[in-house]
């Protein structure tokens, strides 16, 4: 819930989505104004909980990095490499450089796909005046194969080192399950290179782009690492001074039940919701770009547009291609063959926890393991959870704005809203309170 | 407890509807089906395990897959000349209930009844996406069946459960269809 915001006019207003269409996942929208005023701003989750914390009860946390991977069939790699460092972290296991690259390779290509799949077939329809991406591909049919591309570029990737495209196998503490050879990594070059060419053409497209003006101030939190832009490591840290450990993660934020909603929400400890993903980490770690990226945003010249203005987020998803395409070529063209695969390790009883930056935000884990390493108890936070009361409260502040529009044409804008933060349901959906009885 | 859906298109798609006959050579891979869901999700694993009980008795020029969540590039694989078949759980339609839709029958339709696997881009989308950048209607179907229980397990619900054997037959029918379809001829029988 949200405090009411009043709108001129008295005006009342419902509007009810019940499948919202070109989002990860089942969800929809309830808004009620009474009086020119947002009573109510409701993304409700209705997918069923999926009970992924219980689930890897019990098992070792080798295991638990394949079954995360089948929380979400578009981010599998985040919940992979957040569990895998969180596990290596807590059993002090120093990994081999290749390792390092091949992982931060294995998220760009992540990054690629998913932010390909949402600029060119979710976002664009909706900026360009199309009311489909059928209606899209059939006005500008090159433009939406230039999209697949460079989608398919990062699907390679995740391909060539996860195994395969969706849920990937490959990925193990300590390493990969096998040594992934030179040859198999430079084969990958030719069609990033493409897809560079296809990600500076995307800046180029989004520039030219008019979505609807909203603007407001949000609270943006992002992970910020010394040397890189985030993906696998840093700190938390937002644009009003917050700065901690990515394992303090539940010092800072915690999660409620709402009614209306299958996903808990998360806030910050002081109530206030905070806002993850490309546009929080385009502003907070603009410095730490790939030169080609952050020549991209600086020739968009929509930084402040990108941190304040929501329908934006098309723009710092632009620059993100761009980084996660010319990063991928730097690390395939570095690329030394390790000896062997992975590492040898023991586990230990420990408290494992990490968090890395998926496609849409911050992702969050903390396992609690036995002697032997299993997990005894797990927390996993995914970024659409933590978003959800930021979306809310934007409802709320946009909705009244755009009253005095025609009800078929605010329901549009308002979807077209909650499109731009790329919402993820399937990985939002989770319960901590599941109760297990033991009858034996 | 079968409802067969044979819908007509609905919007017109004039700039590949009209594209120019081609002949093109008989492809190895005649039909693809192409199973979506999730094993561990309920009435969400249907497809795959209808499709497993297929799998060995398919002829050779057609090929299964799980894919999960069905995306523009599975369908953009499908060689020149060959078919596919989707399938899928769907919601919308009662529990058990099985429905076979064209995809010329996909575009437009509003019945209200959605595949249930999560697809960020829905599957009649999908398919006329992959049609339009394929310059051609692909030729295929959807088969899905009705789900009502998505949570987690390898279970399936009393209804689904009970369709099962009547999901396989109609997969197994898609194949002769689309493959009349592909061909230009009628089906048999």
């Amino acid at each position: 819930m949200h405090d009411a915001v009043s709108a001129p006019g008295g005006i009342d207003l419902a509007v009810d989505v019940r499948n919202l269409t070109r989002v990860e996942g089942e969800g929809s929208l309830h808004l009620r104004v009474r009086d020119g005023a947002v009573e109510s701003a409701r993304l409700e989750i209705f997918e069923a909980p999926r009970y992924f914390e219980r689930l890897v009860v019990g098992r070792s946390m080798d295991e638990v990095i394949d079954i995360v991977a089948r929380i979400c069939g578009i981010c599998p790699v985040a919940y992979q490499m957040t569990a895998v460092h969180a596990a290596e972290a807590a059993f002090g296991i120093t990994v081999d450089p290749a390792t390092v690259a091949l992982r931060r390779l294995l998220y760009c290509g992540e990054w690629i796909e998913s932010h390909a799949l949402h600029v060119y077939l979710l976002h664009l329809p909706d900026l360009l005046g199309y009311p489909s991406a059928i209606d899209l591909a059939q006005h500008a049919r090159a433009t939406v194969e230039g999209g697949l591309r460079l989608k398919r570029a990062g699907n390679a990737i995740v391909a060539r080192i996860g195994g395969r495209a969706i849920h990937p196998v490959s990925v193990r503490v300590g390493g990969f399950s096998r040594v992934i050879r030179r040859d198999e990594i430079a084969s990958l070059r030719a069609d990033l290179v493409e897809a560079r060419d296809l990600a500076d053409a995307t800046v180029e497209l989004v520039a030219g782009l008019q979505p609807p003006a909203f603007r407001r101030d949000a609270r943006l939190v992002a992970l910020r690492s010394p040397d890189e832009y985030p993906m696998n490591t840093g700190r938390i840290v937002s644009n009003d001074g917050l700065d901690v450990a990515a394992t303090d993660w539940e010092s800072i934020f915690e999660e409620r039940q709402v009614p209306w909603s299958n996903a808990l929400q998360a806030h910050g400890r002081d109530g206030r919701p905070y806002l993850l993903g490309p546009s929080s980490r385009v502003t907070l770690d603009a410095d730490r770009l790939h030169p080609r990226a952050a020549a991209a945003l600086a020739r968009l010249d929509l930084a402040d547009r990108i941190a304040n203005e929501p329908n934006w987020s098309i723009a710092a998803r632009a620059v993100e291609l761009v980084h996660a395409v010319a990063e991928a070529i730097d690390l395939v063209d570095a690329y030394e063959q390790p000896a062997r695969g992975a590492v040898d390790w023991s586990p230990r009883a420990a408290t494992a926890a990490w968090a890395t930056e998926a496609p849409r935000g911050l992702l969050f884990q903390r396992f609690r393991l036995d002697d032997d390493g299993r997990v005894q108890e797990a927390r996993i936070v995914p970024p659409t959870s933590q978003n959800q009361a930021a979306i809310e409260a934007d409802l709320a502040l946009f909705a009244p704005t755009v009253l005095d529009r025609p009800h078929a044409e605010i329901t549009h804008l308002l979807e077209q809203l909650i499109r731009s933060y790329d919402p993820c349901i399937s990985c939002a959906t989770h319960f901590l309170d599941l109760q297990v009885e033991d009858s034996s | 407890m079968t409802a067969v859906l044979d819908i007509a298109p609905a919007v017109r798609r004039p700039d590949i509807t009209d594209a120019p006959e081609v002949t093109l050579p008989v492809p190895a891979t005649l039909i693809e089906i192409l199973a979506c869901g999730a094993p561990d999700r309920g009435d969400d694993s249907a497809a795959t395990i209808a499709v497993g009980r297929l799998a060995d008795t398919l002829p050779d020029d057609v090929r299964a897959r799980i894919v999960g969540q069905l995306d523009i590039d599975d369908l953009l694989a499908i060689p020149p000349g060959a078919g596919a078949i989707v399938v899928d759980t769907a919601v919308g339609v009662d529990p058990g209930w099985i429905v076979e839709i064209p995809f010329s029958g996909l575009a437009g339709r509003e019945s209200g009844i959605r595949p249930r696997s999560s697809h960020a881009l829905s599957i009649p989308e999908t398919v006329a996406v992959a049609s339009i950048i394929r310059g051609r209607p692909l030729q295929g179907m959807v088969v899905a069946v009705g789900g009502v229980d998505f949570g987690l397990g390898e279970s399936l619900s009393w209804p689904v459960a009970a369709a099962m054997d009547a999901f396989v037959m109609a997969i197994a029918d898609a194949v002769q269809r689309v493959r009349a379809l592909v061909a230009g001829t009628p089906p048999r029988g």
